[in-house]
């Protein structure tokens, strides 16, 4: 099969041989967890329950009205301890419910429903209460994907298996153990939006899985219109506009979203998450992550209970080089967070744990630019991240739109390639903000 | 428990590895062959020239940077590459006084006064160049043939000299390669046995440093095929020898190690194709028209004063590619 990809891009050290051939590890038992309220992309929801309440496992704990809300539901069954502002994995505090386990094991799922024969409203009403988001990275309701308005006609599903964060190994591991998940959700999405045809983008590095996967394809009832196509390794091949243009050849337009090239694209966990909603009637409440990093003596692919504190899980199922750690990544190196401690819960959307040591977390002192234009080649967005960096210096917010600054989808291949270590994309970042803000206050100074 | 030791800064989190260090110890090994082969050519004073000229570049940068209490960041390499490529540039007999005194004037002239590295708007080691050839006539266009001592007895024209006085190809030919037959003249050339700036004269040698850059992706091919290219076809309208055009002079040393300069040519692949085709004819309407035999220092700079203007001629970005959005029509008619 020849491999299909997109322009620019870049490689970063893959560096996830430690753990793509170990089998996932399953983790029910934890004393506690720290749920989050809001994991979601959207509007914010309230807690349903208080401290001192019994909750079972599955149960909804938290839920408010709206379009582009998602409920979150207890991973565990026990007492609410109290619930309190916590640090989230995306560095800011947030409203969490603390739940001590009871040892019971109560479980509150839905019932089961067929997704082939359950009507669409119905189908995308389950997806919601299950409370499943985007696990790619950015917790996207997964909902508000399947219902687009009238006029953005969808006519091919993407299961995003491109894993192209390094060291994250996750994905690759439900591909390899729960293909038929995978197809199964691709198959109920694609019956929701009424669409005939569906792929798998899946990186070559992967290209091993590929057998099993159309083997699974084959067996699967429903997985006729579904086909895997390799796509060349290389960063940032999972952004989502990447992979459509990879796969379709189509640009999403700027400030567009998927939908407006006929695309719905989902990670390949949202759509196994998917799958066991109906089938089992259980919500997102085990979220699966890789754990690795040249500080972490035990990496392993783990699937917890949302909301377990990585803490928590030290020293019994994580083994750390406590003194050799020199930083903790919420996600991948590329795009996620580093965190002042790891005391910081799994959350719906953490696919990777990563406690780096000084030889993977190196700093550097920003030199001057070169003009190289190593960025320019580099960006995904063929933005022209040396002279964007330049006009934000500047503060010339204007140019910088006119470059293309919204266009960003900070994947980070900019400062990635800087042989000066500029950092472009942590800049491209500030700006955004300075030029939503001026944004705002011209539409308000305008509106008055 | 979390140790309190952590880094805490924005993602990314990883870095290639080839930093602005690397990128300028590529330049100097890719000029290395044509640089042996000057010392191979003209004997210890090219050396001496070379060794100067790169010795006072790095000198000048460092002394300067601590004057105005600047970081001294000679460790980058970008001072050896200016020395050197001042040096070859420059006739091998070139007092070496004035071999520093064009390098110094290169760093600190060229490049300092505009804020160093990355930041100067006219390549530097041309006008360390410019600076000599105005200063000093006489010393920057006296020649010697190849393999011979440096004295007077053995000065020679240069090939594009030769024409630029009246000779013809056939002269150029019977003089550097002792025969008048043209594809003799021309391997020649190719090979780099005539007279001309120490590191200027082996077209062959060049192409090995310029297709060690391509390979580890440190310059373009836009520049310089844009650059030769024009200088090929514009040199054949106007009534020269496009052939010998490229393979005597300056022109290949001048589109592989000069036009691609990072930070006075464009960073837009439109505009290194417009700076490259722009620097390649003014090169070859000096040598038609103007009083030097050779245009090409005068060609890059000029276009080096453009190159601003031609960042603007950025790429498509992604998702403006099937049509221009029709919500803009205010932004259009105020153009």
């Amino acid at each position: 099969m020849s491999t299909k990809t997109f322009r620019g891009g870049a490689h970063p050290p893959e560096r996830k041989h430690r753990t793509e051939e170990l089998p996932i590890e399953y983790l029910t038992q934890v004393k506690e967890v720290v749920i989050p309220v809001n994991q979601h992309f959207g509007a914010p929801i309230q807690p349903l329950v208080k401290a001192g309440d019994q909750v079972k496992r599955g149960q909804k704990i938290a839920d408010a009205e709206g379009r582009m809300t998602v409920p979150v539901h207890a991973s565990i069954a026990g007492v609410v301890k109290k619930i309190e502002p916590r640090l989230q994995s995306n560095n800011l505090e947030g409203l969490a419910v603390v739940i001590e386990a009871d040892g019971s094991g109560a479980e509150d799922f839905m019932p089961p429903l067929d997704g082939f024969s359950c009507g669409k409203d119905e189908a995308l009403a389950r997806i919601r209460e299950a409370g499943i988001i985007g696990m790619g990275g950015a917790g996207f309701p997964a909902h508000v994907k399947l219902a687009p308005p009238p006029n953005k006609p969808i006519d091919l599903v993407i299961a995003n298996a491109a894993e192209c964060e390094p060291y994250l190994t996750i994905d690759e591991r439900m591909m390899a153990e729960k293909p038929t998940d995978l197809v199964e959700g691709m198959a109920i999405v694609m019956r929701v939006l009424g669409v005939a045809k569906g792929v798998i983008g899946l990186e070559d590095n992967k290209a091993h899985h590929l057998d099993a996967l159309e083997a699974a394809i084959k067996a699967a009832a429903r997985g006729a219109d579904i086909t895997v196509q390799l796509l060349k390794t290389k960063y940032p091949q999972g952004g989502e506009k990447m992979l459509i243009t990879a796969l379709t050849g189509k640009e999403v337009p700027s400030g567009g979203l998927p939908m407006d090239v006929g695309c719905v694209v989902q990670n390949v966990g949202t759509f196994c998450a998917i799958a066991e909603a109906f089938r089992l009637g259980k919500p997102l409440i085990d979220r699966g992550f890789t754990v690795s990093g040249g500080a972490c003596k035990t990496p392993k692919n783990l699937v917890v209970p949302v909301g377990t504190v990585v803490s928590a899980l030290v020293p019994e199922h994580i083994q750390l080089d406590e003194e050799a750690v020199r930083r903790v990544i919420y996600g991948g190196p590329m795009m996620g967070p580093s965190l002042p401690s790891w005391a910081v819960p799994v959350q719906k959307n953490t696919s990777g744990v990563l406690f780096l040591d000084a030889s993977e977390a190196k700093v550097y002192a920003e030199g001057p630019c070169l003009r190289c234009g190593r960025c320019m080649k580099a960006c995904s967005c063929r933005l022209s991240p040396a002279l964007l960096n330049v006009s934000i210096k500047a503060n010339d917010l204007a140019e910088a739109e006119e470059i293309g600054l919204l266009d960003c989808i900070e994947c980070g291949t900019c400062s990635f390639v800087c042989p000066s270590h500029i950092q472009l994309v942590q800049r491209f970042r500030v700006g955004k903000q300075l030029l939503r803000a001026k944004k705002q206050k011209e539409a308000q100074r305008a509106g008055k | 428990m979390p140790a309190n030791n952590l880094l805490l800064s924005s993602s990314p989190n990883a870095f290639t590895g080839v930093d602005s260090r690397k990128i300028m110890m590529a330049v100097v090994i890719a000029l290395l062959p044509t640089t042996v082969y000057g010392v191979v050519l003209y004997g210890v004073p090219a050396l001496l020239v070379i060794l100067t000229s790169v010795a006072s570049a790095v000198a000048a940068e460092a002394a300067f940077r601590a004057l105005i209490k600047q970081d001294v960041r000679v460790g980058d390499l970008s001072a050896v590459v200016t020395g050197l490529l001042v040096a070859l540039i420059s006739p091998p007999s070139l007092p070496l006084w004035m071999a520093a005194l064009g390098s110094v004037a290169a760093i600190i002239f060229a490049k300092e006064f505009f804020g160093g590295l990355g930041a100067n708007p006219f390549n530097p080691a041309l006008i360390g160049r410019a600076i000599l050839l105005m200063s000093f006539p006489a010393a920057m266009t006296t020649w010697h043939a190849p393999f011979g001592a440096l004295t007077d007895a053995t000065t020679a024209a240069t090939p594009l000299n030769v024409v630029k006085m009246g000779g013809s190809v056939a002269d150029v030919g019977m003089q550097i390669a002792g025969s008048s037959d043209y594809g003799t003249l021309l391997w020649t050339l190719f090979v780099g046995n005539r007279s001309g700036c120490i590191g200027e004269s082996s077209i062959l040698l060049i192409l090995v440093g310029f297709a060690f850059l391509l390979a580890l992706r440190v310059v373009n091919w836009v520049t310089p095929l844009a650059m030769v290219g024009t200088t090929f076809v514009l040199s054949w309208l106007l009534g020269m020898d496009p052939v010998f055009g490229v393979l005597s002079g300056g022109v290949v040393f001048g589109a592989v190690f000069m036009a691609t300069d990072y930070a006075s040519s464009p960073i837009t692949p439109m505009g290194k194709l417009i700076f490259g085709a722009g620097a390649g004819a003014i090169t070859a309407v000096i040598r038609r028209f103007g009083g030097f035999p050779e245009g090409v220092t005068y060609g890059i700079l000029l276009m080096n004063a453009v190159a601003p203007f031609l960042d603007k001629l950025r790429v498509k970005k992604y998702g403006y590619v099937p049509a221009p959005k029709p919500a803009k029509p205010a932004k259009e008619a105020g153009k």
